[in-house]
This record gives C-alpha cells, sequence and structure tokens, in this order.
C-alpha cells in the first residue's frame, strides 16, 4: 500500500519545500520508490532545490490537459534511483487545478510509488485544498516562533475537519542556543501547544541553505552532518523505526552549560 | 458601542486581598460586543431535525461558501451525536443562496455524521430550484412556521441546550452558541469560544472566551488553567495582566463591581452571589 502524504505549515518560508526534497531523498536512500509532487502551482520550487530545473519538460497541468502521459512528465532524479518529480506548472494560476485533479494524479501515481509526497503551498486557499485533497496522512512543518505555530495550529484543525487524522509535526530551524536563552520556544512548548505527535526536530543550520542553493538535498550531499541525519531519521520514523530524538542541546554544550544543567541550572 | 470601564480584579480568599487593576489601552479595536449573532446550529423541533443555517443579511460580513461548510464541518464533528444514525434532516438554508454542488457537499457532510439530507426549506428561488433539481424535497418562504423569528431566538437563547465540544479549539475557530459551552479540550490562541451563557473550559484557555455575549453580565468562564488572551463578560473586557504569575488551580471569571474579576474556581458557588440590582456578583462577606 502506498503512502500519500502531504507536507503543509499555512505559514509560508517555515520549510515545506526543503522537508519534502530531503525527505524524498532521505526515503529514496533506504530503497523506496518516491514520487514528489509540487502543489505549489505558479510559486513552483521544488524542481530548484532538487536541482532538477533544467530537465523539466511536462508539469502536472500537461498531463491533465492530456498533452503528455504521466509516465513522461515524471522528473527522474539521476543521483538517486526511484525518487521522480512531478513539477507543478510556474506560468498559470492555482486556479486551473481543482482538487479532483489531484485527486486524480495522486492516485495515479500511487500505482507505481511506495510515497507519495505533496509538497503544499502556503495560505488554506484553493492551493491548500488541492494539496491535501488525495492525501491520508499530513507532515505538519513548523519553526518554533509564536506566528508559525499560530497557522500550524489552524491547519491541523483544518486536516482534522477534512477527515486527515494521521498528522505529525516536524520542528524546523531551532536554534538551541537560543532556547537556552529563553529567547525562543522550545520543541516542547510547541508540542504542548498542538498536540499531534513528533516525528522530527531539524536545526537551524546554514549547511541547509548551502545545499538549497546548490540544488542538492542535504542528504544526498554532505549527509554526514546533524540537519542531514534528522531527515534521514524524519525518513525511519516514516517506516516505522524507532529512532531516539537527537539531543540538539547537548550538540550545543560547552562544558560549563553541562555543568548548569547537572547542578540544576 | 460603549465599553464599561475595564478593570481586571483578583479576588481570592475572605479578606479584600491586593487588587491588581489594568485598564485597557484605548487603541483596544473592538467590534460590537452584544450582537443578536446567527450561527449554525441543530435543533429538533416536533420531532423533526433542522440544520439551520445563518440568514445572510442579519450577517456584518457575508458568509463565503468556503467559511460555511468549515464552520459546518467543525460544527457537526465537534457535537455530541444526539442523533440515530440514518436520521434525516431539514436543511432551513435561510437565504443563503445555493447550488446543486453545494447542497450535494452540505449532504456529503451530513453523511459523515450519518445523517441524511432530506429537505432543504429556503426563501431564495435559486436554491428552492436547485435543491429540486439535486432530487431534495423543498419547501419555500415557510420561515414563519418553524417559529424562528427574531424575537423567539432571543427568547430560546438562554433556553438552549448546552453545546459539548469535544476537541480543542484550535487556532481560527471561532465556536458559537446561543447557550452555555462545555469544551473538553483547550482553547487555543486564535482561538475563540462565544457564547450567550456560561463557558467551561476542561483545560487550558489561551484564547479568547466570550461569556454572556447576549448581554447576560451574569454569565461565568470557568476554566483549569486561565492562560487568556482576552476574555469578554457581556459588554466588558480583559486582558491577562503581565505581570500576574498563572495560577495552577483552576480559577473563575465573572463581572464584579469592579469589572472583569479572577477568583478560584473552587470556592466560587459559596463565596458569591448575583446582584439583580447591580448587575454584578458581589462577595457575600
Ligand atoms: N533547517 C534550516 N536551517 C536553515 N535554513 C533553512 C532551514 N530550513 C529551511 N531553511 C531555509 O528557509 C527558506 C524557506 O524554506 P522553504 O523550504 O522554501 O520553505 P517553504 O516551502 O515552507 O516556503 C529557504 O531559503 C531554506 O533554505
Ligand atoms: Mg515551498
Amino acid at each position: 500500500m502506498s503512502r500519500i502524504i502531504v507536507v503543509t505549515s499555512g505559514k509560508g518560508g517555515v520549510g515545506k519545500t526543503t522537508v519534502t526534497s530531503n525527505l524524498g531523498a532521505a526515503l529514496a536512500k533506504v530503497n523506496r520508490k518516491v514520487a514528489l509532487l509540487d502543489a505549489d502551482f505558479g510559486l513552483r520550487n521544488l524542481d530548484l532545490l532538487l536541482g532538477l530545473e533544467e530537465r523539466v519538460v511536462y508539469t502536472a497541468l500537461d498531463v491533465l490537459a492530456g498533452d503528455c502521459r504521466l509516465a513522461q512528465a515524471l522528473v527522474k532524479d539521476k543521483r538517486l534511483n526511484g525518487l521522480v518529480l512531478l513539477p507543478a506548472a510556474q506560468n498559470r494560476n492555482k486556479e486551473a487545478v481543482s482538487p479532483d485533479d489531484m485527486k486524480k494524479i495522486a492516485t495515479a501515481l500511487a500505482k507505481g510509488y511506495d510515497y507519495i509526497i505533496v509538497d503544499c503551498p502556503a495560505g488554506i486557499e484553493l492551493g491548500f485544498r488541492n494539496a491535501i485533497s488525495a492525501a491520508k496522512e499530513a507532515l505538519i512543518v513548523t519553526t518554533p516562533e509564536i506566528a508559525a505555530v499560530r497557522d500550524a495550529d489552524r491547519v491541523i484543525g483544518l486536516l482534522e475537519a477534512e477527515g486527515i487524522h494521521k498528522i505529525s509535526l516536524i520542528v524546523n530551524r531551532v536554534k538551541p542556543k537560543m532556547v537556552e536563552d529563553n529567547k525562543m520556544m522550545s520543541v516542547d512548548d510547541v508540542l504542548e501547544l498542538l498536540a499531534v505527535p513528533l516525528i522530527g526536530v531539524i536545526p537551524d543550520d546554514e549547511r541547509v541553505i548551502v545545499a538549497t542553493n546548490k540544488g542538492e538535498p542535504l542528504v544526498i550531499g554532505d549527509h554526514d552532518c546533524l540537519p542531514a541525519n534528522s531527515f534521514m531519521n524524519i525518513a525511519k520514523r516514516l517506516e516505522g523505526e524507532k529512532v531516539p530524538f537527537i539531543d540538539l542541546m547537548s550538540e550545543n554544550d560547552n562544558i560549563l552549560s553541562r555543568l548548569r544543567r547537572i547542578f540544576g541550572g | 458601542m460603549c465599553l464599561r470601564n475595564n478593570l481586571i480584579t483578583l479576588v481570592y480568599g475572605m479578606v479584600a486581598d491586593p487588587q491588581l487593576s489594568l485598564d485597557l489601552p484605548s487603541d483596544t479595536p473592538f467590534s460590537p460586543l452584544v450582537e443578536t449573532y446567527s450561527q449554525i446550529r441543530l435543533k429538533r423541533e416536533d420531532n423533526r431535525l433542522f440544520l439551520v443555517l445563518p440568514i445572510q443579511r442579519e450577517l456584518e460580513q457575508e458568509l463565503s461558501w468556503t467559511q460555511l461548510w468549515q464552520e459546518l464541518k467543525h460544527y457537526l464533528q465537534g457535537r455530541e451525536k444526539s442523533w440515530a444514525t440514518g436520521d434525516s434532516v431539514s436543511l432551513i438554508a435561510q437565504d443563503q443562496l445555493l447550488d446543486v454542488q453545494q447542497l450535494q457537499t452540505i449532504a456529503e457532510i451530513l453523511e459523515e455524521v450519518d445523517l441524511v439530507l432530506e429537505t432543504v426549506v429556503t426563501t431564495r428561488r435559486q436554491t428552492a430550484v436547485a435543491a429540486a433539481t439535486g432530487g431534495y424535497c423543498v419547501e419555500q418562504n415557510k420561515l414563519s412556521q418553524l417559529s424562528l423569528t427574531p424575537d423567539v431566538r432571543t427568547q430560546e437563547a438562554t433556553l438552549a441546550e448546552p453545546l459539548y465540544f469535544n476537541q480543542t479549539v484550535r487556532s481560527g475557530v471561532e465556536l458559537r452558541h446561543e447557550g452555555t459551552i462545555i469544551i473538553f479540550g483547550d482553547i487555543n490562541p486564535g482561538g475563540m469560544a462565544i457564547s450567550a451563557g456560561d463557558i467551561f473550559v476542561w483545560g487550558r484557555l489561551r484564547g479568547m472566551a466570550h461569556a454572556g455575549a447576549k448581554g447576560n453580565r451574569q454569565s461565568r468562564i470557568v476554566t483549569l488553567q486561565m492562560d487568556f488572551t482576552q476574555l469578554r463578560i457581556a459588554d466588558s473586557v480583559a486582558r491577562y495582566p503581565k505581570f500576574l504569575p498563572k495560577s495552577a488551580e483552576p480559577e473563575i471569571a465573572f463581572i464584579s463591581e469592579e469589572g472583569i474579576s479572577l477568583a478560584k474556581a473552587m470556592d466560587f458557588a459559596k463565596t458569591h452571589e448575583f446582584s439583580e440590582l447591580k448587575a454584578v456578583w458581589l462577595d457575600r462577606q
């Protein structure tokens, strides 16, 4: 049985596309067949993050219009066996696609892939409804900021109303130093409010941005670093493995702060 | 709408405790507090089950279709099931313009909670035509027979059965009910509960709650933890004072002579009584 998972957040710029590309690559690395579906029509950039931009010929719209077959539109990632992307159209607006269209595409993809991961646009309008229409599960991405968490909360409510109850949380761009100084919400604070199970914590790390600019998901390139491991762990947890959460706080430790914690500071 | 001078007072114990007061900044924007709101509700009358939609012309802002179906879903799925599987429902569509597709969507939402849309009651010709096309029974312009005229609805306010809401009120959700609201969950920041009666939150109140929204100053708000962004009772407003530490104990908010006040929920029934004359809660001492 293949799994159709939407990556969504409400707020823009919190890391949905980054998570989608890395998670896709991470699942392909554990030998899964993965199709990434860009549902951000008009503002697509999943192809960019994957470094596949210049190989895009057809888009989901061409498939729907009958101008090409689904298999023709899929862009294969040459670095990883089993990873493909169905690009969104850049030039036309969101109104060109309906929730039923998206369902049709996702259902067709489900026949040949283990995972269909849908990269959702920001907002809760039609683009959001399109992206969630076929999904059976959702990954909520948020940063530990009040506005992002509040939007995540709203989106969780909407997903529940849509009957999507398998919802997990990814907290992205955590800065352990700021959490320690009480300048940032902790993962626990976020979890306590949103009350959905945690599936991943990703540190704020400039290597993520460097990888984005190179068009190479971190888990493929600079794969032996903390953020890359965080993405790999999310993939393993999706696969049902019990992987303990990396203690980001200890990464940030110097002897002094460790001592402080030991002595209850 | 003129707002009362707003203070928030802490009333703990029998002795007059140090009273913290905090004036609201004058620039806080307010929407009218005491409103005759129309809203989605499910009611039983003469053994028929009615799903009543808001009256479009009575709403301040136009209710979009997206808002309508989202609210409908939240309302039905959050409700305690008080009907039998397969019960038929008459939709009081009021003056809402609905096409065949939209009626179909409403039927599907009802189906999800095991209800069957049978009849559509409407004042709009187009909606009646759509309903007939969709194969539903249609009643046009029979609103008066349903005792849903405005005066009757106001009277009903005090009589409406409590609404049990079995989940957390998340950001962006506005829960409205013409009677007491009981929430088994939290009210999250950005979430809102508005009731003509009392509000009980069996969880944390971190968003907004408005009790006595039709003007009843006797209404109370009770929660396991007060951590609200804003509280309203009848036409009074209060914010949580920044310097006030959170209490570990359940608290109650009510209107005292000083404005909206907080007290330990445990003792309130013994220590306070409502003065009809002054329209405030008084300490029995
Ligand atoms: N963990 C991280 N550390 C540093 N930068 C990040 C991290 N996650 C995302 N970013 C950066 O944030 C920006 C927005 O990310 P993106 O995935 O495009 O967000 P969204 O798809 O939600 O709009 C990008 O420039 C990306 O490189
Ligand atoms: Mg994006």
